[in-house]
């Protein structure tokens, strides 16, 4: 067995062992939502964060009964495992208003009242200019005093920068990982790296950096994914974490190579550098990196972004994943595809429910792109 | 040396056979419980017409929604290539195919070869596909191949909804009770089809030399009100404009023929 099946078993469960150890050892499971909110303070009170996530959703039923069916179906099905129980095991949440319904989803957390510990709203500004980010600078001062007292601790620069340096440690390995897929012999597959991604975003930081180092190990022992000349994609959009949505963009004859996602290269690209304040490093590192569509002024820095990476692991096409409402996506993925096509960047969106149906359609869809894009080979 | 193209639909299920560049036996069908049942029986009847064995055919492409599920198939392509290369051995001038099938419909624009330049398919949403023709005559009253007759009659449509094949079928329901003629509720269904495909048509650079192919394009009243809502005439065809996936799926599999030949890989 290796190292790539404990991760896959990882990635496809809510809960797992090394979440339960840690709590023997009296460090409390706390869960948090999007990328900008920084785990080294939530590390440095003595708790495990853990990235909510959808995996093993049953449905929406009891999460329709809060969200209207225009509501994204990440909110509704995350919410709808929160009340079945399947969240019991955190101590406590810190959301954050990353789009509308996320927001909405913490009001609707509050009220329906979970057993899943405190509920704890983390406002991050839509902008990345220095208002912005000395209100963010703000609001992080604010949860660190709430931590404090939640958990009878002090975040001292001491404990913060200690665990900088463990984060900074996990971004550099999975760095090493995803730009081992420059090469043209494809070490890992897309599917494999958003496994690994959401494995390691559920333990604590120190198994993730063990789990990370074996993985990489494997790589390095000359692991090969595919040979084959297959399409190499670049992936990005909104939120994504189904491992059968890539398996099924990678089964129609693509690799994905590179990515902008939240469960990928925005999570671990840039390191938090090491100064004499830990909170305003870590301010401008969460507030200031490769930004999502939340960021209303970095539309251009986005699409410079993403045009480097193609051509840095030789990208044939790039594909802009939406969910279906996700009203940041809809406005970037119509930008996105404009502005790709005037560097000649072939892409397409594709619209989809979390853990949806459609598959026959997305095929077509897929297949029907990937043709597209070799005809012009 | 004889090429097959299949194409297994959500509706029907459609069979083309090639040699040296005609089309020698030709069907289609509805579906049958599996992709595979279908695609076992439509071959069966286009063998059966030429008079050939199953063992005589060089290769097969597979095209359409159980495309994945024919174990006799060599190769497959998406319907959106198969209809753009189809139409293109059915007309050369072809450069912008309107596809009309049983649950989605697409419009896709080739290039001087016939390959596919860019394409844009209708999302989940099944209004306008031929399956809600299906429903909406079932709740007219009418057989599907009269809906168009009916609306050809008429020369007032009457306001159906585009948006949704729930809505439209309400619409339906709401203008039956109120005692309008079904002629002009015939011909609402067919403008409000018409206008759902135009608004797709303009998601994409549609370059001359238009068509339209699929089942629903034998609907005449939907292919009179799409020309209108676009403002063009279509494009004639050589074939049957319901053959043009499975017609596509024959060329590639003799594309892919040749490709083998010259020692490619598959």
């Amino acid at each position: 067995m290796t190292i790539f099946n404990e991760i896959r078993q990882l990635a496809q469960s809510t809960s797992n062992d090394y979440l339960t150890r840690a709590r023997h050892r009296g460090h409390p499971t706390v869960g948090y939502f999007c990328s900008y909110v920084p785990e080294e303070m939530i590390h440095a009170a003595g708790a495990v964060p853990y990235r909510m996530r959808a995996v093993g959703s049953e449905g929406t039923s009891l999460g329709d009964t809060y969200f209207s069916s225009a509501n994204c179906s990440f909110v509704r099905r995350v919410l709808d495992k929160g009340l079945r129980g399947d969240f019991d095991f955190l101590d406590g949440i810190v959301f954050m208003n990353g789009c509308d319904h996320n927001r909405r989803l913490f009001d609707n957390w509050s009220y329906a009242h979970p057993d899943t510990g405190f509920n704890y709203m983390l406002f991050v500004p839509h902008g990345r200019s220095e208002a912005c980010l000395a209100q963010y600078g703000n609001e992080l001062a604010k949860l660190g005093r709430f931590l404090e007292e939640r958990f009878d601790t002090e975040l001292t620069a001491e404990k913060l920068w200690n665990s900088v340096a463990l984060y900074n440690r996990k971004r550099a390995l999975l760095q090493e990982i995803a730009d081992s897929r420059r090469s043209a012999v494809v070490p890992i597959s897309g599917t494999e790296f958003l496994s690994l991604m959401l494995a390691v975003s559920v333990v604590p930081v120190e198994d993730a950096i063990a789990l990370l180092e074996q993985a990489l190990a494997e790589i390095r022992a000359g692991r090969i994914h595919t040979e084959q000349a297959v399409l190499r994609l670049f992936v990005t959009g909104s939120c994504l974490e189904e491992l059968s949505h890539l398996e099924l963009l990678e089964s129609a004859g693509g690799v994905v190579v590179a990515d902008a996602i939240c469960l990928g290269a925005r999570y671990f690209e840039r390191p938090v550098q090491v100064g004499r304040d830990p909170l305003a490093a870590l301010g401008e590192r969460y507030l200031r990196n490769l930004s999502c569509p939340r960021m209303m002024d970095d539309v251009a820095g986005r699409i410079a972004h993403v045009r480097e990476r193609v051509s840095d692991f030789g990208a044939d096409a790039v594909i802009l994943e939406k969910l279906e409402f996700c009203s940041m996506m809809s406005g970037e993925s119509y930008i996105s595809s404009h502005e790709l096509r005037k560097f000649d960047i072939p892409s397409i969106t594709l619209t989809r429910e979390l853990y949806g149906g459609g598959v026959g359609q997305l095929k077509t869809r897929i297949q029907a792109f990937y043709e597209k894009v070799i005809n012009r080979s | 040396m004889i090429f097959a193209g299949i194409d297994i639909g959500s509706l029907t299920a459609k069979a083309v056979l090639l040699r040296h560049g005609k089309v020698i036996a030709s069907h289609f069908e509805p579906v049958k419980a599996t992709s595979l049942a279908s695609a076992d029986h439509v071959m069966g009847r286009v063998l059966a017409q030429a008079g050939l064995r199953i063992e005589e055919i060089s290769l097969t492409c597979s095209t359409g929604y159980g495309r994945l599920e024919i174990p006799f198939a060599d190769c497959n392509r998406s319907e959106v290539s198969c209809h753009g290369l189809g139409t293109f051995f059915s007309n050369k001038s072809v450069r912008t195919i309107i596809d009309i099938g049983g649950q989605d419909c697409k419009v896709v624009v080739i290039d001087s070869h016939g390959m596919v330049e860019d394409f844009v398919m209708n999302d989940k949403c099944a209004a306008g596909t031929g399956r809600s023709l299906e429903i909406l005559a079932r709740t007219l009253g009418v057989e599907l191949a009269d809906l168009g007759r009916f609306a050809l009659r008429s020369r007032r449509p009457l306001p159906v909804s585009n948006k949704c094949s729930i809505f439209m079928e309400l619409d339906v329901m709401q203008l039956l009770y109120q005692g309008k003629r079904r002629e002009n509720i015939a011909h609402g269904i067919t403008v409000s089809i018409a206008r759902r495909i135009a608004s797709l048509t303009g998601k994409v650079t549609l370059q001359k030399g238009i068509c339209i192919s699929g089942g629903v394009s034998k609907n005449a009243a939907v292919v009179r009100d799409i020309e209108q809502a676009i403002g063009v005439t279509f494009t004639p065809l050589a074939h049957d404009p319901q053959l043009m996936g499975a017609l596509g799926a024959a060329c590639f599999a003799e594309k892919e023929y040749r490709r083998r030949m010259e020692g490619g890989k598959s």
